[in-house]
């Protein structure tokens, strides 16, 4: 997978991966959303489950 | 020696580009170590939350602070930044905000931009220290989810918005009303002590802190030395956090107005208001618990005009914030039934506007770079403003948790422990083992 948006560093700029793709990097930004909302939910059934457990 | 004037000229050049990438590398390596010394007011934090439990609560405490600080670094990067460059002006998005977007150029490497991912550090671990502003005030009863998410509001969205408005070069607060607030007492310790407030009186006290009659009982932290180590911890850290504070550029240090200044400025009067804080709670108190508090006090106490007070006079101002904070901090929890665990509210709200007036009466008449020189009014006013963007969202939002069941944990969580209920480890396993069982037995057995 070349995830490289230069082709060397002779002037180059932005460098990070995917810089030349703003599909994926719109794809990582709602995936990096989505895991904390979806830990946030987690962590609430966490809660929930441990009180009725302990009663 | 037969240098013509074109080689003269190419080695000026030459040395004016060398000087020119020296001076950004500098201004990145302040910065670096600005954050890195801030990480030590989350140890603070983390030590003195502890610390303040009892036992059964000691590892939930802590758990709340490292994911305060862990979902603040995530979601500061996909909106916080962003808040911050594009509210200067109030509500209208500035045409700047656009190099705080997560998807823009700026917002990871970048060879021709040695700022922002410096920058946007040293922020987050502002937008952190706010967060953790409110953890240790909710300890031994808010449900983590729900201070997940009341962190995340905080930390990534209200502090900065306060910060946009009134600690940035062309904030409205600073153009319209002269607001001076170097230190950032206002947008962080006002907003984060109001928004606490605001969500204590959703949550409601500790089981066993009042009495039917309304009479109060101390419920003390199972491990004081720790919550002193903490609090120095954070005093340290403060360093860091004032000297985030400071623009580093290649003609000399500004404040955040554009403003000069210099380290020594803040360094003369943060030590200061240090010892001031601390001396004027310890003669109020007696209380070490009070004492270290009295310290965050005297630094709060004269953060607004670090860069003009004479250091005499932040001496003055905060061993007077010293000693007022404790009281305001009784009245809130004898009077009002307020039960701040911490006394965050008196300590970071109050003392925040208390030094954003002192700065109204003793620094008012420098000149701002942009808007009104700095006036009393306008500090009263600004301040005002960091109180109602700090309470109206933490009320609102910690109401409509509690309307959800998301805000605190249920009376047998909260007798057992969190800690017992929740956490798949122990604070102090050793106590539960006979061999470290001392109570007294006979001989015969």
């Amino acid at each position: 997978m070349n995830t490289a948006p230069i082709d060397g560093w002779e002037g180059a700029e932005v460098y990070y991966t995917f810089a030349d793709k703003p599909a994926v990097i719109g794809l990582l930004i709602l995936v990096g959303v989505a895991l904390c909302v979806y830990t946030i939910y987690r962590m609430a059934k966490h809660e929930t489950h441990a009180a009725k457990r302990h009663g | 020696m037969n240098e013509t004037t074109p080689d003269i000229e190419a080695k000026i050049a030459a040395l004016e580009a060398a000087l020119g990438t020296v001076n950004t590398m500098n201004s990145e390596i302040f910065y670096w170590w600005c954050t890195a010394l801030m990480l030590a007011i989350h140890a603070g934090f983390l030590a003195y939350e502890m610390g303040a439990s009892r036992s059964k609560n000691a590892l939930a405490s802590g758990i709340k602070n490292l994911l305060a600080f862990a979902f603040i670094v995530p979601t500061f990067y996909y909106v916080g930044w962003w808040i911050y460059l594009a509210f200067p002006a109030g509500l209208t998005v500035s045409e700047a905000s656009s190099a705080g977007l997560p998807w823009s150029a700026n917002m990871g490497p970048n060879l021709t931009d040695q700022a922002s991912g410096i920058f946007y550090a040293a922020f987050t671990l502002f937008a952190a220290t706010t967060a953790s502003i409110m953890s240790g005030s909710v300890i031994e009863r808010i449900r983590m989810s729900g201070f997940t998410i009341l962190a995340v509001c905080l930390g990534s969205v209200v502090w900065i918005l306060g910060a946009s408005w009134g600690w940035h070069p062309s904030g409205w607060l600073t153009t319209t009303w002269g607001l001076h607030d170097v230190g950032a007492a206002g947008c962080v310790h006002t907003v984060a002590g109001f928004f606490t407030l605001g969500v204590l009186i959703n949550l409601g006290p500790r089981m066993g802190r009042y009495n039917a009659d309304g009479s109060l009982n101390e419920i003390p932290g199972h491990n004081m030395p720790m919550s002193l180590i903490g609090l120095m911890l954070i005093v340290m850290g403060f360093f860091g956090f004032l000297g985030g504070c400071i623009i580093y550029t290649a003609d000399g240090w500004l404040t955040i107005y554009n403003t000069p200044v210099t380290l020594s400025a803040f360094a003369f009067n943060t030590l200061m208001g240090v010892a001031g804080g601390m001396i004027g709670a310890y003669l109020m108190t007696r209380d070490p618990f009070w004492m270290m508090s009295g310290a965050l006090v005297g630094v709060i106490s004269s953060a607004p005009a670090l860069d003009v007070y004479y250091p005499g006079l932040a001496f003055l101002i905060s061993f007077l914030g010293g000693m007022i904070a404790p009281k305001v901090n009784d009245y809130l929890v004898v009077k009002l039934k307020i039960d701040d665990a911490v006394g965050a509210v008196a300590v970071h709200g109050v003392t925040g506007v208390y030094g954003l007036i002192m700065a109204g009466i003793f620094a008012s008449g420098y000149a701002n770079i942009e808007g009104p020189e700095i006036n009393l009014m306008g500090q009263i006013m600004s301040a005002a403003v960091f109180v109602v963007l700090g309470f109206v969202p933490g009320f609102g939002l910690s109401y409509l948790l509690k309307m959800f069941g998301l805000l605190r944990v249920g009376q047998g969580v909260e007798l057992a422990g969190l800690d017992r209920v929740e956490i798949p480890a122990k604070a102090y396993p050793e106590a539960a083992v006979p061999a470290f069982d001392l109570s007294p037995v006979s001989p015969a057995e």
